[in-house]
């Protein structure tokens, strides 16, 4: 099995998971949840082969054009989904979680993407490349599970305001806290793996760690906002509402850093 | 002095701020940074006067944005020092409580009885606790024992150690846009440059690119030696993504260039009469070759790399990379100019020769060679090992902040008719469901045990 029929098992997966947790959002049945996390499973199973068969067929870290970097973040935020799903049982985030996935992969697999395997231009062949972007992207996987819960908080809260409960055991309170839960993970990784990691990188290739380029401006936009998040939180007592607006709002810098700059800005980190 | 204390202590200036330079940072994005004036009329017209006025255009290194900068450190150090101080006072001179109803109060908490005597109580209590890792206070007095048991205390100086690593980060980059320094050296194979503001010089022994089977550029490498004394100390073979170190100096492959000033080509001369004809002859720019089997001398005027002509009508080169090399190659036949012409090498049917007489022959422009040159780039940024040092603070600082949970258990026994009255209270700042079941778990083992 090559790695596009991979890729297509996977999307298939992805799609009929997001599939049963539909049907889970309206029939309430707990076993299609069940089934759409082990097709989500499943999905991401074959998800890792073809990515690492891809690793082996072109012979570099699976992330170095945007058809790539789509897939890899995609596999990312399904193992950021499935993980808060199991220690925080919220399925209803569900297909909602499994809409963004599938458009990575959706946007992966469309034909404005080249997909063909091309060898490293210098300035890539570097081990730094997987650890800068393999942890970044891992950090915006759980920034991505918080947007989807900060969006879910202001639903359900609007919802127990007019005195309708939707659920026992799933509360706009915890969605809340779950929220910041994945914001304390990804916060960290972000750091680590956006910020720090790329600046050694930057360091080693470019000859100097940081030179305000848009993607380096930009990612440090999205630390000021979860920076802002965290402030605002922990020493203002901000909670609820403003709070799921700052991290919805963090996630969009995120995906500006991580997609708009590329096609809108112009700077040094043209690969993805 | 008070009411600067209590300026920059506040949270909400440091929001305020925080707010502020992200949007000064995206307007950074928005306009493109450091061009010259004449770009930022085309794109902004009447706009770009204000733009330079307002610094918008070199905004990162603009007077205001760095006093925003400057504000922001003051800010961070002030918030920082006055949460110290009470963190510092609760771990060096720790509480003890002695109120049962305020431990009582406490979300996590328990209250049971032991048929030991007090001192057999507080024995088996912190040997429970201490076996938990717990570090403990005891304040004893005639039939009460207080007991304060800590671990991972360090987690509350984890949003400090935070920011002082960043305020080493924003110093070292305040030195490195100080004393840092970059410039490009470019060197043929054999040169020596000197290094600007060092003792040393560098010399470049080899420079080659290696291709993938596809044709593009795998990598380039650069052997260095660094030349001390006017002996050389110290070879090494340099690359993207592993450059030289050397005093201070860090010297990395930046770019690369070919020498067209000098080329060599080589001319493939065919007859249109006879296709069996085929003379190959090797000629440097400017210097003259006799063509054999005639009395004709040829010789390269010119040479582009890649070839196009602009508005003047002149023929220039477009860049300097071989997309469209062609020569100038005129023939002479006693001192007369026989013929001149462009030969282009990707295009060797494209005729441009012209010539006094219909000419018999055909040239054909073969192969070109220039030396190349490396563009090192020397750079010495005396900040850098502050961004590593600040960098490593801020993750520890981070881990311990999120993953490095306190923990605190509040104890009273009290003696009572031969019994001890056990009541106690926890605090944990993170992740209370661990600790809850902690404190259960030992408060549990305690109450079974014999």
């Amino acid at each position: 099995m090559n790695e596009s029929t991979l890729f297509l098992i996977t999307f298939i997966c992805y799609i009929m998971a997001a599939v049963f947790y539909l049907f889970f959002l309206f029939s309430k049945k707990g076993n299609l949840a069940k089934t759409g996390f082990r097709l989500a499973f499943l999905g991401i199973l074959f998800h890792t082969v073809a990515l690492g068969l891809r690793t082996v067929e072109s012979g570099h870290a699976p992330f170095t054009n945007m058809y790539e970097s789509l897939s890899f973040l995609a596999w990312a935020s399904i193992l950021a989904y499935l993980l808060i799903e199991k220690k925080y049982l919220i399925q209803k985030a569900g297909p909602y979680f499994m809409l963004i996935v599938i458009a990575l992969m959706a946007l992966a697999s469309s034909p404005l993407m080249p997909k063909e395997a091309t060898p490293l231009v210098p300035a890539l062949q570097s081990y730094w490349l997987w650890l800068h972007v393999s942890v970044t992207l891992l950090g915006e996987a759980f920034f991505a599970v918080a947007f989807i819960t900060s969006i879910m908080y202001l639903v359900f809260d609007s919802q127990e305001k007019k005195g309708k409960t939707s659920s026992p055991t799933l509360t706009a309170a915890k969605l809340d806290s779950i929220s910041y839960r994945c914001i304390a993970v990804g916060f960290p990784l972000f750091t680590l793996g956006g910020l720090i990691f790329g600046m050694v990188w930057a360091y080693k290739a470019w000859g100097s760690y940081w030179s305000w380029d848009p993607k380096e401006t930009w990612s440090l936009i999205t630390w000021f906002v979860f920076a802002l998040y965290l402030h605002t939180r922990i020493v203002m007592g901000w909670k609820g509402h403003r709070s799921a607006f700052v991290a919805i709002l963090g996630f969009l810098a995120a995906l500006f850093t991580y997609f708009g700059v590329n096609y809108l800005l112009v700077g040094l980190h043209s690969y993805a | 002095m008070k009411s600067f204390i209590s300026f920059f202590s506040s949270v909400k200036l440091a929001i305020f701020l925080l707010i502020i330079i992200t949007l000064a940072s995206i307007i950074g994005t928005l306009i493109p940074q450091q061009r010259s004036p004449a770009e930022y009329v085309a794109q902004y017209g009447q706009l770009a006067g204000l733009f330079q006025k307002l610094q918008l255009t070199r905004l990162y290194q603009s007077t205001w944005f760095i006093t925003l900068l400057f504000l922001f450190s003051i800010n961070i150090i002030v918030c920082t020092l006055t949460r110290l101080t009470p963190k510092l006072r609760r771990l060096l001179r720790p509480k003890i409580e002695k109120e049962a109803k305020r431990i009582l109060a406490l979300k996590t908490k328990d209250k049971f009885s032991k048929n030991w005597r007090l001192e057999r109580s507080k024995e088996e209590i912190k040997k429970a606790l201490l076996s938990h890792r717990y570090r403990l206070k005891t304040s004893e007095e005639k039939d009460q024992v207080c007991l304060l048991a800590r671990k991972k205390t360090l987690s509350w100086f984890g949003s400090d150690i935070v920011h002082l690593g960043l305020l080493v980060i924003i110093a070292g980059g305040i030195i490195s846009g100080l004393g840092g320094f970059r410039k490009s050296i470019s060197l043929s194979e054999g040169q020596i440059r000197a290094v600007p503001e060092a003792d040393f010089q560098i010399r470049l022994d080899k420079f080659e690119t290696e291709l993938y089977p596809n044709g593009s550029v795998r990598d380039w490498k650069s052997t260095l030696t660094v030349i001390e004394n006017e002996k050389p100390s110290l070879t090494k073979t340099i690359e993207v993504n592993h450059p030289l170190s050397h005093k201070g100096f860090v010297f990395y492959q930046s770019s690369y260039g070919w020498d067209w000033k000098n080329p060599a080509v080589e001319i493939h001369i065919k007859r249109k009469s006879d296709p069996s004809f085929v003379r190959k002859i090797e000629v440097k720019l400017g210097e003259q070759v006799p063509l054999p089997d005639d009395n004709i001398v040829i010789s390269v005027k010119h040479f582009v790399p890649d070839f196009v002509i602009n508005e003047n009508k002149q023929v220039t080169t477009r860049s300097l990379q071989p997309n469209n090399p062609a020569a100038f190659i005129e023939g002479f036949r006693d001192d007369e100019q026989a013929f001149s012409g462009w030969i282009f090498a990707q295009f060797p049917d494209f005729d441009q020769i012209h010539s006094q007489k219909e000419t018999d022959y055909r040239f054909e422009l073969r192969d070109f060679q220039a030396s190349q040159y490396s563009v090192i780039q020397a750079a010495k940024d005396p900040g850098t090992n502050l961004i590593w040092i600040g960098s490593t603070l801020m993750m520890i600082g981070l881990v311990l902040a999120f993953y490095w949970p306190s923990r605190e258990i509040r104890m009273i026994l009290k003696e009572k008719e031969g019994r001890t009255e056990v009541i106690a209270g926890g605090l944990a700042t993170k992740s209370q469901e661990t600790f809850q079941s902690e404190f259960e778990r030992i408060m549990n083992a305690l109450r079974r045990s014999k």
